[in-house]
């Protein structure tokens, strides 16, 4: 395999792992943010700290990145999740932007907005792909178990779900919690790839090409966020030569998608009930 | 006002109790001093013309409005303290005026949403799908299958909830509320928009949950035919007041009740 | 988005002028920053107040109303009367196509705002990058047709004649829409629709051409506010990124409040300039946002703001 398309891979695992996590943010549990790439950051630059400057081993690294970004989250969280749709979404702005801002400021910490390199590139492509099957595993495991369907509860109808005996404030904050937490271990393996991080990469374009990746590929269809992320990481690749009208395009797929077809590519089905639906109807 | 039989309210032992419930919106007075007392294992119903303020006394019950006066005691607690979500664990369920189904998903998806209440298993199991995941999501999905089947329901499982027939929604409520094991049952005209035969089916479904599940049951109907037909007793309020207490006959010919509904020309 | 820092013409004072001169200067930078962001802040609340979903696409009509001015002053040496005519009637416009091309389709659809939320961010996306394709990304300076001139008050400090004329045009325009919404039929239509905006349509109000206008207004205020940030920061295509700002301010005044939304964009201003002035400049942004957590801490539905309570 070439290093190119090795290379094509890993951003592909990357790229699902934070996709996954604003898909459950987003699609199933109803929260519109958009400052999910501050999460991103946040990983990213807590594991670059500690592996570069203090000598942790990758491994224990990322998992403090992403507890770092989950951390942040909490405190975040807790007051602004009881906040409901518009306010959120320009409280998640606001923090996307305060943070990308104490980054580039921070210089003593964080080297500013010139960037931090020299990171070890320990994202290679086993790592990658480990990461991003148990990590996928779990979460298709979650949103197939009661935890799931309490999401799409509170996202559906919140007075409902807390009539049926549903915390909604928690269920909110426990779903930003571990988005936050995979988006953060895909910002620390990121890191770890291109060996250098810049603020300015986990900005408002990567906030909405997260976003971009879910819609497209349906809210509430966490096998339609990886194929959006394959499709727009794809085409991303492919038309590189192009790359100043990603932004516009994206754009435009955020609203052609809501005008003509708002449940995105897969709705909210997902892969294995295509795999199940023969299985069912003997059972019925 | 005919109580009879039924129970003063005012006695700490009661069941299900009302007393001085007072609630406000700016202005208006929605409700105001409502009391009554409902025995475990009555079927009960709620009338008035619309605007009586009958649904608010449900939302003040289930914590989704905060009382301004009064209070509401269940199994001895008074209900004021909790919050809405705490109100399911007490053992009160409830169906909604305007149906709130969670549309996009799948009928039996609904019910199991409740379901899955009373099956605990752990954050951790349900992401590894180890340990008790397996026997507690099958245990969710029988129960859930039961009672799809109880309401008529269980051949539309697999249906989007969002496009089930009106009738066939309410009934999806019910069974989801159902699924929360509930002592109290509270529905919030589960018969609306149904024409006279489903009205009659619903009333017999109504009558057979009750005594099935040995539930207690307040319903809330301003169709006559429903709450005359299968509630022994009946509390009738207009105007955010209670107007009248007692059996259907004697509601029948309650002159408050007649002004209520037909306007005082209409009174001999 | 950046953290620009501004030109402003106004931030001529030097270190070392005393502190009661800087204080009202920067008082006076602030209401007039303020101000503007009023212009932005009122249109985005006005269509809250309406559709009940926030207009991501607001600071988009503001990038347009400054590129249109920029445009016919450049290319057609027209003055600022009539360029900043066909700016606002150029954004208004653009307001009313993006409400029926993405708007109203899915609106016509469903209820769910968050889909109008998504084509929303989308559309501000498309348009500024519309923008930043044709146009390219450079900063350009709007030929100088608006006075920017020192100006002594009364010897108590110096301003420059931008700020009072920013001002001054800003109490102007929201001073007609006030006339607009208290003393017009299309007005009191608006006023009745922002209450309940079915039952209005159930009275007879044609709810799509409503819809349009607001829309209108709103895009007209936007360019109004687009021509004098392009003038304090000059003219380029993120500059609807400030519009986040306006998006604060109005959160801080009460999402759908039009009284709320001066209030706020007049604290914001001030705030803003008064860090500037007193602490730091690169502070700025930092107190924007401290006080927008610190508004959903403490009171989220802001100052004035209407609590939407759903019918259970």
């Amino acid at each position: 395999m070439s290093g190119y398309t090795e290379g094509i891979i890993i951003l592909l695992c990357i790229n699902a792992i934070a996709a996954m996590g604003v898909s459950l943010l987003t699609g199933f549990t109803g929260i519109f943010s958009l400052g999910h790439a501050a999460y991103m950051a946040l990983g990213a630059y807590t594991t670059a700290i500690l592996t570069v400057q203090h000598g942790v081993h990758w491994f224990p690294a990322i998992l403090c990145g992403g507890i770092m970004a989950v951390a942040v989250a909490f405190f975040i969280g807790v007051p602004t999740l009881k906040l409901m749709g518009d306010y959120y979404a320009i409280a998640s702005i606001g923090l996307g932007e305060a943070i990308r801002l104490i980054l580039e400021n921070w210089q003593s910490v964080t080297r500013g907005a010139r960037g931090y390199p020299g990171i070890d590139p320990y994202t290679t492509l086993p790592v990658a792909a480990a990461f991003f099957v148990v990590l996928a595993i779990c979460m298709f495991n979650l949103i197939n178990s009661r935890f799931g369907r309490a999401c799409k509860a509170c996202r559906d109808d919140y007075i409902a779900s807390s009539l049926l005996g549903f915390h909604t404030a928690r269920i909110r904050v426990i779903s930003l919690m571990i988005s936050a937490f995979y988006c953060g271990v895909a910002g620390a393996l990121l890191g770890g790839f291109l060996s250098f991080i810049q603020p300015v990469m986990f900005d408002m374009l990567k906030s909405t090409e997260l976003t971009a990746v879910v819609v497209f590929g349906g809210l509430g269809s966490m096998s339609g966020s990886l194929l959006g992320t394959a499709v727009i990481t794809l085409v991303t690749e492919l038309f590189r030569p192009i790359s100043q009208y990603r932004m516009l395009i994206y754009g435009a797929v955020l609203v052609v998608i809501m005008v003509l077809r708002p449940e995105g590519i897969m709705g909210n089905r997902e892969f294995l009930s295509w795999v199940k639906a023969p299985f069912r109807r003997r059972a019925g | 006002m005919g109580e009879g039989s039924f129970p003063e309210a005012g006695r700490m032992s009661a069941f299900f109790e009302l007393s001085g419930v007072t609630k406000n919106f700016g202005g208006v007075q929605a409700v105001s001093k409502m009391a009554f007392s409902i025995a475990r294992g009555e079927l009960a119903g709620l009338m008035g013309p619309n605007g009586a303020g009958k649904t608010t006394i449900f939302n003040l019950v289930t914590g989704v409005y905060d009382l301004d006066e009064g209070q509401i005691f269940f199994k001895e607690e008074d209900l004021a303290r909790l919050k809405t979500y705490q109100v399911t664990g007490r053992g009160i369920a409830r169906t909604f005026q305007n149906l709130r189904l969670f549309q996009r998903s799948t009928v039996l998806e609904n019910v199991m949403t409740a379901a899955q209440h009373h099956v605990p298993y752990s954050f951790a199991e349900g992401m590894t799908h180890l340990g008790r995941w397996r026997s507690g999501e099958k245990k969710i999905r029988e129960k859930s299958m039961a009672l799809l089947e109880r309401v008529g329901l269980a051949d539309r499982a697999e249906q989007a909830a969002g496009t089930l027939p009106y009738g066939f929604q309410r009934r999806l409520e019910i069974a989801r509320a159902l699924a929360l094991d509930p002592e109290l049952l509270l529905l919030d005209e589960p018969a609306a928009g149904m024409n006279a035969e489903e009205v009659s089916s619903l009333n017999v479904l109504i009558s057979e949950i009750h005594r099935d599940f040995s539930l207690t049951i307040l319903v809330i109907e301003h169709h006559m035919d429903l709450v005359m037909e299968i509630c022994p007793h009946i509390i009738c309020m207009n105007f955010g007041a209670k107007i009248a207490e007692g059996t259907p006959d004697e509601i029948q010919n309650h002159p408050e009740v007649l002004k209520a509904y037909l306007g005082e020309e209409e009174v001999e | 988005m950046r953290a620009d820092r501004p030109r402003s013409p106004s931030s001529i004072h030097e270190r070392g002028d005393p502190p009661l001169a800087t204080l009202i200067q920067q008082v006076i930078n602030g209401l007039s920053l303020g101000s503007v962001y009023a212009l932005i802040a009122v249109g985005y609340s006005l269509v809250y107040s309406i559709l009940l979903f926030s207009n991501f696409a607001h600071g988009g009509f503001l990038v347009i109303g400054g590129y249109i001015c920029y445009g016919t002053l450049r290319t057609f040496g027209t003055g600022i009367w009539l360029s900043g005519a066909i700016a606002l009637a150029g954004a208004g416009l653009a307001a009313v196509l993006t409400e029926r091309l993405a708007y109203r389709p899915i609106r016509e659809r469903t209820n769910v705002t968050l889909y109008l939320l998504i084509a929303s961010m989308g559309m501000s996306i498309v348009i500024e990058n519309i923008f930043v394709i044709v146009a390219g990304g450079r900063f350009r300076a709007l030929p100088p047709v608006i006075p920017t001139a020192p100006v002594n008050l009364m010897g108590l400090a110096t301003t420059s004649a931008f700020d009072l004329l920013s001002l001054v045009s800003a109490v102007v325009f929201l001073g007609a829409l006030q006339l607009f919404l208290s003393k017009t039929r299309w007005g009191l239509a608006i006023r009745a629709a922002a209450y309940d905006l079915r039952t209005a349509g159930l009275m007879g109000v044609n709810v799509n051409l409503l819809i349009s206008i607001v829309f209108f207004v709103a895009g007209a205020l936007a360019a109004v506010g687009g021509i004098f940030l392009s003038v304090r920061y000059t003219l380029y295509p993120q500059l609807g990124a400030i519009t986040i700002k306006a998006f604060v301010a109005a959160v801080i005044g009460g999402l759908g409040s039009l009284p709320g939304a001066v209030v706020g964009s007049l604290i914001l201003g001030l705030a803003e300039m008064l860090t500037a002035g007193f602490i730091s400049s690169q502070m700025r942004d930092l107190v924007v946002f401290s006080l927008l957590v610190i508004t959903l801490l403490v009171k989220p539905t802001g100052l004035f703001g209407k609590s939407v309570s759903e019918k259970v």
